[in-house]
């Protein structure tokens, strides 16, 4: 799970990182310009939202003066940035900077471990010559104070930046994270009249924060974080409805991912990675998806049958394309039963073309029960095995679909 | 002759008594494969279709000194204390069933298997004092030296592995491989585990037999790579071919074709990347495997592509193209 800026810098906080002062704001009235009147090197407006390249599109406003916020705050609520709406603003004091680095904790598919990435320069740093350098996790797991410290810097980070370097490493492996990274991690000057304790001496600081959360840790990461969607756009009821099928029941899994998109063939695909071959094999024969979700692991009967519900809920279908590999230890029969059993339920009742390829175990038994149940309750199924090459099935939708070309 | 899963194949089960294992349990006899323990903390003594369950590797290995591989079939939550465990007692290859490892702990274990593979000092003393000792390790009995590369992990989210007609580790193939699979002489290597039954469906279907199907695993990081598999097939007389299954996200198509271009595989390379349709939707969407997400350029259908052409690989348009592509071996 991506986070929002906010929301990675409570995490740098708690790890003891520097971060500027700042405000969290939903609505333009909530502003407490008690806490914006010390900030008297002026304020940024930072738009919470997902996408990258937030500042080009203008998510970032500066305000020098007091009286500019609260106008330049209702201009920042009302954008859209990169097709995101603005629902969170975080009003930050604005830091003289010295000097900006950037910094990040990573998995490296090329070490096959992780990766601490520095560079010189803030924004877009990971185009100008950053540098990866993996991390002995088991050494720094073991090793403490100053040769844990060493370990991980020595050589590679300048002195001044070597504690932040450990307190992101803490983060990054306390909440288990897939990337934590800082751009820009600046050098301020002590500002007196804010803060005595900096006068004077250099202070490092994280103004960014871009965090992204493993999924796979949530079962034992303490902090939970709502939903969001990268979509740029709040998650559909379908979507949410699909996703609540695999909650609390680990029997496979069916739903877990599923996305709209604006084509008019619902897709049931099986396997994590027979379902990408088949979506790309649909594209290409021109057929227009109007949704990717997935199935697999040998998820139940009534899983099945709540995604087919949610599934063909969709207004504007012209076609089901049930699809997957040969399936290893997937029960066909059962989750084609499933699959009866929500379309049964379906209003009104479908009517279009449904073509289902699947093979498997149980899978000769499946399709004697489908053209049965085909043949008297009056649905349009085309049904092939594993005798048919799976990615052939998507023209066959197509053509039955949008007419043969 | 065939990789990973031979003759001598022996294994042992971790997570015997749960739901997956004792089923893979049961798969894994019924193939012909040598199963000679499980391990369940706490529920030593029992016994899960005539297989002997014991409460720790240590002790299954007192018991049966043959074993020299691992299936690990527990919850995410306790797979790395699994895989750890197998790592400390030199097991040499652990096929690793278990979805939804936290990255970190995948991590480590990796950085384990490292650790005990490249010779620290103090292995080198020892390797001086048996230098032709490289086979105690599968009895478990020698404690600590371990010749470079003895531990392999396949996994995590791995389907399994099959030497059809010899035997199989993990869940690949189901209840009954025998019609999917067929001996012969091509390796397949697959992110997918539906996949890898798939292509050696259509590869079977078209006469054309597999001496070893692995399921790698999609997740970001995994044990064996396409690369470390390939040079097993490099030196196995048996695999006249391979055939990649791939898709979008990381690089270990990219280094399967560095190692190429290097010479370190000589055979017909067969490849199928998966994933167009996902660089369609925004940055960072999930879908699929853990593995398959891209940030920016790296990682992308284009560079993988790219990689493996510029290397000599046969790309598929369709998996089932690839039979036409091997066909004059």
């Amino acid at each position: 799970m991506l986070l929002y800026e906010f929301e990675g810098k409570k995490l740098f906080k708690s790890c003891g990182i520097n971060v500027p002062e700042s405000q969290l704001i939903t609505y333009p009235d909530e502003l407490d310009s008690s806490l914006t009147l010390r900030m008297t090197g002026g304020v940024v407006l930072k738009a919470q939202t997902l996408s990258g390249k937030r500042a080009d599109a203008g998510g970032i406003i500066r305000a020098e003066k007091q009286i500019e916020i609260q106008e330049k705050l209702v201009e920042i609520f009302s954008k859209k940035i990169n097709g995101e709406k603005v629902e969170k603003v975080l009003v930050e004091e604005m830091v003289e900077v010295e000097k900006e680095y950037y910094l990040s904790f990573s998995y490296s598919t090329e070490t096959r471990s992780p990766v601490m990435t520095f560079g010189e320069g803030g924004t877009g740093a990971e185009g100008k010559g950053a540098q990866s350098y993996p991390v002995d996790i088991l050494a720094m797991s073991h090793l403490r104070g100053e040769e844990m410290r060493l370990h991980l810097g020595g050589g590679i980070l300048p002195e001044e930046l070597m504690e932040t370097a450990l307190k992101l490493w803490e983060v990054f492996t306390k909440y288990d994270c897939e990337l934590a990274e800082i751009n820009p991690l600046v050098v301020v000057k002590g500002n007196p009249s804010t803060r005595s304790a900096r006068s004077g001496q250099n202070y490092i600081m994280a103004l960014d924060a871009k965090i992204i959360l493993d999924d796979d840790a949530d079962f034992r990461r303490g902090e939970k974080f709502p939903e969001r969607n990268l979509f740029g756009r709040a998650s559909t009821e379908r979507e949410i409805e699909a996703r609540k099928i695999d909650q609390g029941d680990h029997r496979g899994t069916a739903g877990s991912v599923y996305w709209d998109l604006d084509g008019d063939i619902a897709v049931l695909a099986a396997g994590g990675g027979g379902s990408v071959v088949n979506m790309d094999a649909l594209i290409a024969y021109g057929g227009k998806p109007a949704n990717y979700t997935e199935h697999s692991g040998n998820p139940p009967r009534e899983k099945l049958k709540r995604l087919t519900k949610i599934l063909l809920s969709k207004p504007g279908l012209k076609g089901l394309w049930i699809v997957g590999g040969t399936a290893n230890f997937t029960d066909i029969y059962e989750t084609l039963m499933g699959f009866v059993e929500g379309l049964r339920e379906v209003e009104p009742k479908p009517t279009y073309p449904i073509v289902i390829r699947r093979g498997g175990p149980r899978d000769k038994e499946a399709f004697e029960a489908l053209k049965e149940i085909g043949k008297k309750e009056g649905f349009d199924f085309h049904i092939y095995g594993r005798e048919t090459p799976m990615t052939s099935t998507a023209k066959i939708i197509v053509d039955l679909v949008y007419g043969k070309h | 002759m065939a990789i990973l899963v031979t003759d001598k194949t022996k294994v042992l089960i971790q997570g015997i008594t749960g739901k997956e294992g004792s089923k893979v349990a049961l798969q894994m006899k019924n193939y012909n494969t040598k199963v000679l323990a499980g391990v369940t903390p706490g529920k030593g003594g029992q016994e899960v279709h005539g297989v002997p369950v014991y409460n720790t590797i240590a002790e299954a290995l007192e018991n049966h000194p043959g074993i020299n591989t691992s299936f690990i079939a527990v919850p995410n939550f306790a797979a790395y204390g699994a895989m750890e465990e197998a790592i400390n007692n030199k097991i040499p290859l652990i096929n690793v069933l278990t979805e939804h490892i936290p990255i970190q702990d995948t991590a480590k274990a990796i950085a384990m298997v490292k650790a005990h593979s490249s010779p620290s000092l103090r292995d080198h003393e020892v390797a001086k004092q048996s230098s032709n000792s490289s086979n105690e390790i599968a009895t478990g009995r020698t404690k600590w030296y371990i010749p470079r590369n003895d531990i392999k992990i396949v996994g995590p989210s791995s389907i399994g592995i099959i030497s059809p007609g010899i035997g199989k580790v993990g869940s690949i193939g189901g209840d009954d491989p025998r019609g999917v699979f067929s001996k012969g002489s091509v390796g397949i290597i697959s992110k997918s585990g539906g996949m890898a039954s798939e292509v050696s469906w259509i590869l079977t279907k078209n006469g054309i037999g597999q001496s070893t199907v692995i399921g790698i695993g999609g997740d970001i990081l995994v044990g064996s790579t396409f690369a470390d598999l390939m040079e097993e097939f490099e030196k196995d007389e048996q695999t006249k071919a391979v055939v990649l299954f791939g898709e979008i996200g990381g690089t270990y198509e990219e280094e399967a074709a560095e190692l190429i271009k290097k010479g370190g595989f000589s055979k017909k390379v067969v490849a199928f990347v998966s994933g167009l349709f996902a660089e369609t939707l925004p940055q960072g969407t999930k879908l699929g495997h853990a593995g398959a997400i891209v940030y920016g350029e790296k990682g992308s259908y284009k560079s993988k592509i790219n990689s493996l052409k510029e290397a000599g690989v046969t790309i598929a348009k369709t998996p089932d193209e690839i039979p036409d592509l091997l066909s004059n071996l």
